[in-house]
This record gives structure tokens, C-alpha cells and sequence, in this order.
């Protein structure tokens, strides 16, 4: 990747690097980690969030003694600090279960997508916040529209955080906005394997509950829009975003991949 | 295989030392040509935001918030070691001695891009440390009032290491000991070898 392949540079006249290339080359400098282990992370939110659903409740419910039994059980145990540091594992790892959470009540079901978004939330205006101090010059946020907002969204926050832009965005001019991720980043491995399942289902109702176990997923990237029209100026109490899976056009779906699209429905209030 | 592993460790040993550039070779290509990258600063965003929201959630019971990211780390640690074994193709390392420096010149440096030093072995060679300079994940983060002295901001990595190593036969106890966030010299995580797992091992390899 060197200068030379980089045309209107070289050729610039003026001997002067532009200022996209000036960026580009900071973009470059600045550290970097594998793109893998930031996907698993954002992954990680969503058992994270059910784990502190599950052992809040434990905590509070003191006349639960069964819950509690095994906790307290491990906890006489006495130990140095090796024995402290299983001893926190075991307490939370019997909570690291999808299967189970489609299965909690509304509840605590919302109360756990709640907690995904509003990490979402804070992750999406932060990461914001940081594109915009890059100062592409690109991207200009002087009298930005809503429009171009969401274009920012469909770009550049896709483009970091899930390494691949939106693939279409639609709207009708008045404050709604459909943004179609055809193939979502983070969920394209998941699959369920029929053989684990205690009865056999179809086909068909194994795609039902497989799409499902992965809806707590959607919630991150709600959760990212929202913070990023937060930090640009849309209070989260002025916009409503729902995500659904789509049907992906029969050319685009892809050997192996996630067999459903998303999309997501933003719609904002003005004032 | 106890007697090829006091052996080879019997020194800080020179012995060792092609093999030690061989696997920093390996580490630095991989993450060089075989990575896709993203801004190390959006990783350390996300997980300070995660770390604050645990915080907010346990109101301050610190402990908990340190089982909860080594749990998140361990279910990372399980899956990356899939990751990092199809990168890298390594083989099963013969001694502990290795898997130290596969740890820290390999894995640590292909997903973090990150080389910590391996150091404080001791006398049985079934313990060493692993030493930042700063704590990888922290550059930007200032502990809150009360939790210094108890959380361990990283805790995440110790997880990883837990999990993965679990996974290729070895139980590990793995522990941060010092931490610069605590105003320690640098940041410590201890590996502690607990026994090689026997299940995978066919019969009649000792």
C-alpha cells in the first residue's frame, strides 16, 4: 500500500499530502487489536447481560434457598485466593444459557434487552463521539441533516463497529428511516444444532427457534443507533427503533451464513 | 514428559532461544498478514463501558464484578483458542516453558497485538508471570473511589488465558497480582500450572 498506488497524491502538483490522505495515514497510525476479539466482546454483552439479570435476582430473593444453597455451600469453603477466583466463576456460570432466557418470562426478558440496549446506548454515543473528533474530512457535521445522520450511521458507525456498512437505507423524508443489514456482522456464525435439542423439530421449526434464541442480539445494534442520534443531537426519548428480521433476496443469501436479514426501523419525533 | 520439562528449563536458557524467535516470528506474520484489524481505542471503549456498567449494576460490590468479566473472558478464552489454533497450526507444546512464550509472543500478539514479558518463575516451574508495562486495556481510565485495591479492571484477560489454556489439557489458575491502575510498578497476571489434563492423552504416552 504504498503512496504511489494512491493516485492524486503523487500527482497533487502542489507536493501537498490532502487531506484525506492526511487522515487516512493517522487512521493508520493509530494502535490496533484483531478485529475478532472486539466482535466476541460485543457478542459477550448479551450472556454478560442475562448473568447479572440471573444473579441480582438470586441476590435479591433471600427466601429462595435453593438458588442460594450452592452459593453459600461453595462459600464456606476455606481458601486462598485461587479458590476465591473459582469460586466467583462457578457462581455465574451455571447463567451462560440462550436456551433458557427465550424461555424467561416478559419480565425479565425485557429487563435483559433493556440492559443490552442501554450498553448499546452508551457504547453507540462514545464511539460517536470519537468519529466525529477524528475529523474526517469526509464527513462534515456543521448544519447536519437527519439524512445525512443516518448515512453517517449506515456508514462509517457500521463500517467500525461491525466491519461492513448498511446495505440500504430507506425513507420517507419525515422522520422514518429503514436501515437493512442483509448480513448483520456479529450473528452470521450462529446456528443451533438440531442434535443438542431434546425433540426433534422441522425444519422449519427449528429456523423459528433459532431466530428466537438470537433476537437479544439485535438489541445491541439498536442500541448503537440510538446513542449515536443521542450524542448527535435526538434525545432518546424522541426516537423509537425496532429491529426485525428481513428476508434476504434469494441471489444474496449465502452458503452457511445467517439465513435472515435485519432490519431496522428508526422513527423520530421532531419537536 | 516431567523429565523433558526439567530439562529444557533448566536455565533462562540460550537453548531456548531459536525457538523463542521462531515463535515471535510466527506471532508478528500473523498478526501482520492474516488479521483483520480495528482501532485498538474502540476495543478499549466497549470494554471500559462494559466495565462501568458491571460497577453500576453491583453498586460497588467489586468482587462480583470481577467474577463476572473472568467469566466473560473464559467463554472468550474457549472460542479463541479454536481461532488461534487454526491460524497458527502450532503444535502441542512439549513444556510449560513453551506455552509461556506461545502465550505471550503468539496469542497475545495476534489478537491484541500486544507482547508481555514472561518473568517470576518459580523454582518449580509450574508458575510465571506475565508483565505489562501499563494495563492493556486501561489507557484511558481512572478507577472510581473505593475500587482500588479491589477490582481488577483487566480481570477479562485472566478469563481468556483460563479458558484457553483449559482447552489444550492445562488447568491453570490464573490471577492478576499487580496492576498500574492500583499505582503498582507494572501489571502482573500469574499462571499457574495446576495439572496437565489426562482425558485427550492416549494411553502410553508417559
Amino acid at each position: 500500500m504504498s503512496q504511489a498506488s494512491v493516485p492524486g497524491v503523487a500527482n497533487d502538483g502542489t507536493g501537498a499530502v490532502s487531506q484525506q490522505r492526511q487522515y487516512e495515514l493517522e487512521q493508520e497510525a493509530m494502535p490496533k487489536l484483531n478485529r475478532t476479539v472486539f466482535q466476541m466482546v460485543l457478542n459477550e454483552i448479551i450472556p454478560m447481560a442475562y448473568a447479572v439479570e440471573v444473579s441480582k435476582t438470586v441476590q435479591k430473593d433471600e427466601t429462595g434457598e435453593v438458588a442460594m444453597g450452592s452459593l453459600s455451600l461453595e462459600s464456606t469453603v476455606p481458601g486462598d485466593d485461587n479458590t476465591a477466583a473459582r469460586r466467583m466463576r462457578s457462581s455465574v456460570m451455571a447463567v451462560y444459557n440462550l436456551a433458557k432466557l427465550a424461555e424467561e418470562d416478559e419480565d425479565k426478558y425485557n429487563s435483559v434487552l433493556k440492559r443490552i440496549e442501554s450498553l448499546g446506548t452508551s457504547i453507540g454515543s462514545k464511539i460517536s463521539d470519537m468519529l466525529i473528533f477524528a475529523k474526517n474530512p469526509s464527513i462534515s457535521f456543521k448544519n447536519m441533516d437527519l439524512l445525512s445522520v443516518m448515512k453517517f450511521i449506515c456508514r462509517d458507525v457500521w463500517k467500525h463497529v461491525f466491519g461492513k456498512q448498511i446495505d440500504n437505507l430507506k425513507t420517507n423524508h419525515r422522520g422514518t428511516f429503514y436501515l437493512i443489514d442483509l448480513d448483520y456482522a456479529p450473528i452470521q456464525d450462529f446456528t443451533v444444532e438440531p442434535s443438542v435439542l431434546e425433540e426433534q423439530l422441522s425444519e422449519e421449526d427449528l429456523q423459528i427457534y433459532e431466530l428466537k434464541l438470537v433476537e437479544p442480539f439485535l438489541q445491541f445494534p439498536v442500541g448503537i443507533i440510538k446513542g449515536v442520534l443521542h450524542s448527535l443531537g435526538h434525545p432518546l426519548d424522541k426516537v423509537v427503533c425496532l429491529a426485525t428480521y428481513a428476508d434476504k433476496p434469494k441471489e444474496k443469501s449465502k452458503v452457511g451464513g445467517f439465513p435472515k436479514g435485519i432490519n431496522f426501523h428508526v422513527q423520530i419525533t421532531n419537536n | 514428559m516431567p523429565q523433558s520439562r526439567s530439562s529444557s528449563l533448566s536455565s533462562s536458557n540460550p537453548a531456548n532461544a531459536p525457538q523463542v524467535r521462531h515463535l515471535k516470528a510466527l506471532g508478528d506474520d500473523t498478526w501482520k498478514n492474516k488479521v483483520e484489524k480495528v482501532n485498538a481505542e474502540f476495543f478499549h471503549l466497549t470494554y471500559g463501558t462494559i466495565v462501568a456498567q458491571l460497577c453500576e449494576e453491583y453498586a460497588g460490590d467489586y468482587a462480583r464484578v470481577n467474577g463476572e468479566l473472568f467469566q466473560i473472558g473464559y467463554n472468550l478464552g474457549v472460542r479463541l483458542i479454536e481461532d488461534f489454533l487454526a491460524r497458527t497450526a502450532l503444535p502441542r507444546c512439549d513444556t510449560f516453558l513453551k506455552t509461556s512464550e506461545v502465550v505471550s509472543k503468539c496469542a497475545f500478539k495476534i489478537f491484541l497485538n500486544l507482547t508481555p514479558e514472561v518473568a517470576h518463575w518459580n523454582a518449580a516451574r509450574d508458575s510465571f508471570d506475565l508483565v505489562f508495562g501499563e494495563n492493556p486495556l486501561a489507557e484511558h481510565v481512572e478507577l472510581p473511589p473505593g475500587a482500588s485495591g479491589q477490582l481488577w479492571f483487566s480481570n477479562v484477560l485472566c478469563g481468556v488465558l483460563r479458558g484457553a489454556l483449559e482447552m489444550v489439557q492445562l488447568d491453570c489458575d490464573v490471577e492478576f497480582v499487580s496492576d498500574t491502575l492500583r499505582g503498582d510498578m507494572s501489571t502482573d497476571i500469574r499462571v499457574k500450572l495446576n495439572k496437565v489434563l489426562r482425558d485427550e492423552i492416549p494411553a502410553g504416552e508417559d
